[in-house]
This record gives structure tokens, sequence and C-alpha cells, in this order.
């Protein structure tokens, strides 16, 4: 029910009458209702003051910033009041035991692989070499015994999962080796994106729950960023964006004329970004009936669903099981 | 659900009514509201409302939808408001 708004055009984000108000660089004036406001996300140039803030934290409303180039800078997160210093505590234990923290990451790559399975077993007849290599490397993953090997086995099944994208697209996107900060071709550019979507509406998520977002367990926890929702969003990212990815290329919705290159340097333009976030929020809003809760269920409830799981773990509820695709 | 609500209320409280539905929906037109909202939400609303209206003076519509595919919504001359994901 609650809605997100994208701001591309330059202006002013200010508190008036008790709600949210934008008026951009034309003076055009909107008033967005608060109380149906889950997320702002900034990709123009916007000003705002501390009374915006303020109200935004009285509702929980995040207010994520993009930079000009669509990369992820910062998100302005209301004080948080879901906090268990309980969960918190049970959280870190499971990082600090070896074991536990082990099987947590292999939970996740678990989910991970089978999510990308799923995805190029679709166009089974192109891919069946690529199918063919990452079951093999998969098969390490249970004998894996450092998080470090887990990491490497994960780099070399990405590799071939998005070598297998040569043969899955139907326009001329090629692959040839992942590129970030900055990606170098078209379809690098579409899944820096999509990943960077996809970490900001899993950290979101992560908010709405005890959970502390900066103890993880498969990426190392460092300090700077939010490393748990990188841990939950390798569940995601196959399950949610590139499914949006490859029908977004298959179906020419987006195509080589909403990419700018720029010495190289390539980052998809306004109206690419456009189309793909609408592409995004129809998949984030697409239901599904869920097996135990026997009622429908959005994709972006199954990201707070596994923060649940995951809290049930800690606190020796129930066996963390991760999230497998069973539709 | 979908709901529409409209207004005529004394010139005294105009301006409240109006800034309080402002948090909720969508303005439209002139004393005109729209959008998705939860029950609850509305509920919240509407309470809040009767709290600011004079019942003896004042009126509020509210029509309700409940399957917001059954709208149909044609609009002729200027478009003034409109809701969008995009700014």
């Amino acid at each position: 029910m609650l809605k997100d708004h994208y701001i591309f055009s330059n202006g002013r984000l200010k508190r008036k009458d008790n709600t949210i108000y934008f008026l951009d660089e034309n003076e055009n004036k909107r008033s967005l209702p608060v109380h149906q406001i889950e997320n702002l996300y900034v990709f123009g140039e916007v000003d705002f003051n501390s009374a915006l803030l303020n109200l935004l934290s009285q509702h929980e409303v995040h207010l994520h910033i993009f930079n000009y180039y669509g990369f992820y800078a910062g998100t302005f997160c209301p004080r948080n009041r879901k906090v268990s210093g309980f969960t918190v505590v049970q959280q870190s234990a499971h990082y600090l035991d070896k074991g536990k923290r082990l099987y947590i990451a292999k939970m996740f790559l678990e989910s991970a692989v089978h999510h990308m399975l799923r995805n190029i077993r679709r166009h089974k007849e192109k891919t069946e070499v690529y199918i063919h290599q990452i079951e093999e490397e998969a098969k390490k993953l249970d004998a894996a015994s450092t998080v470090q090997e887990l990491m490497g086995i994960e780099g070399r099944i990405r590799q071939h999962y998005y070598q297998s994208f040569n043969d899955i697209l139907r326009q001329d996107f090629t692959f040839e080796k992942r590129t970030k900060q900055p990606p170098r071709d078209p379809l690098n550019a579409l899944i820096s994106f999509g990943n960077s979507l996809c970490y900001t509406t899993v950290l979101g998520e992560i908010y709405k729950t005890p959970l502390d977002p900066t103890v993880s367990f498969l990426h190392e926890p460092s300090t700077r960023r939010f490393s748990l929702s990188l841990d939950l969003a390798e569940i995601f990212k196959p399950l949610i964006v590139d499914p949006v990815i490859i029908a977004s290329i298959n179906n020419r919705i987006i195509t080589n004329k909403h990419f700018d290159d720029i010495d190289g340097m390539v980052f998809l333009n306004e109206e690419g970004k456009k189309k793909f976030i609408i592409e995004w929020e129809n998949k984030l809003a697409t239901s599904i009936q869920h097996r135990k809760l026997k009622r429908k269920v959005s994709y972006r409830h199954f990201i707070r669903l596994e923060c649940y799981k995951l809290i049930k773990h800690f606190i020796g509820d129930e066996l963390y099981k991760p999230l497998k695709a069973w539709w | 659900m979908f709901v529409i609500i409209t207004y005529d209320v004394a010139e005294k409280r105009v301006n409240k009514v109006c800034k309080k539905l402002k948090e909720y929906l969508t303005w439209t037109q002139n004393s005109v509201f729209e959008g998705e909202i939860s029950k609850s939400l509305l509920m919240k609303c509407m309470y809040e409302l009767e709290m600011i209206i004079d019942k003896e003076e004042d009126s509020i519509y509210l029509y309700e939808i409940g399957n917001p595919k059954n709208i149909k919504k044609r609009v002729f001359g200027q478009e003034k408001n409109f809701d969008e994901l995009f700014l």
C-alpha cells in the first residue's frame, strides 16, 4: 500500500502543511501525502532542510540519495525505533562463532545459486553448458570450510552465470566481464543500477526489523557500509534484479539508446532509469501465494520475511532455511 | 481501496480540511481528493476530519471503490494534479 516516489527533476523538497511538498525548477508545486510514502529516491539535485527531515523521521520515511551517475550515495534513516538489544547480541554471537557464521553464509549462497539456475534454466537449450558448470561449482559449496573459500566459489559461479547472459539476451548486449566503478558497457551499467536499487530496498526492509544491518555473515562486516543488506541481496539479486534486466532487454523496453557513454563509462540515462524503475516497481509489487502463510505475499514482503527468519534463527527459535523460489 | 473525497465546508475551516487531506491523499481538484488508501489509515483520516468540521454546517462525501480495477477515469480539459511515480 505504501508507495515510493522517485525524484528526477531538480528543485526543493520541503515541509508544508504537515506534508511533503516538492517545488521543481519551473515552480511546479506538488504535495505528496506523507502517510502514504515509504521511500523517497532522489536522483536529481534537490535542496531540503531539517524541518523536512523531522517530518520524514516522524513518519518513518526513508530518503535515499543517488549521485549524477545513478550510484547510491546514502540514506537518511529516521531514528530506528525497532531496536532489540537481545536480537543484536544473538546476531553478533552468530557472527563470532565460525561454524554458525559459515552455516548462514552457505545458506545465502545456496539460495542465490538456486535462483541463478532457475533463471537460466528457462533458456535451457542455449545454456546447458553453463548450467552444468554452475552445478559443478555449487557442489564445492558444502565442503568449503572458510568464508573466503565460499566467496571464491561464488565469484566463479557468478562468472559463468553472467557469461550465459550472452546466449539469453535477444539484443546485441554482450557480457565480457563484470566491471563496476565505473561500468564499461550497457549490461554492466544495468546490473550496477539494478543492484543498487536492490541494496536500498533490502536495507529499507531490514530497518523495519530489529536486525543490525552492519553485522553480516557472508560479506566481511566492516565500517562504513551496511553489509547485511549485501548478504541478503545475494538471495534477491538473481530472484528480482536479473529477471527484470533480462525481461527489459528481451522485450526491448531498454535499448542501446537508453545509455550514455562518457569517456568509456557507461550509464543509464534518465529515460532508461525511469523505464527500468517502472519494471522494477512492478516486479516488487507482484505477489505469490505463500505456501506456509496461506496468503498472497509480494516480492518486497518476501525480503522482510527473510529478515524475520534470520531473527528466529538467531534467537534459537527455528533453523534458518533460505528462500528458494518454488513457483 | 480507492477513495474519492469531496467536501463542502464553511470558509473558516476549508483550509484546515484541505491541509489534513493533503497528508493522506492526492489533491486532484478544488475540494476533491482521491487515491489508494488502507482501511485503517482512512479511518484515522476521517476521525481527524470529524474533529475539524462542524457537523451542523459542513459536509464531507466519501466514495469508496473496493476494486480499483473497476474505475475508469477520463479527464476533459486540463489535468490539474496527477499521481505519478516520478517527479
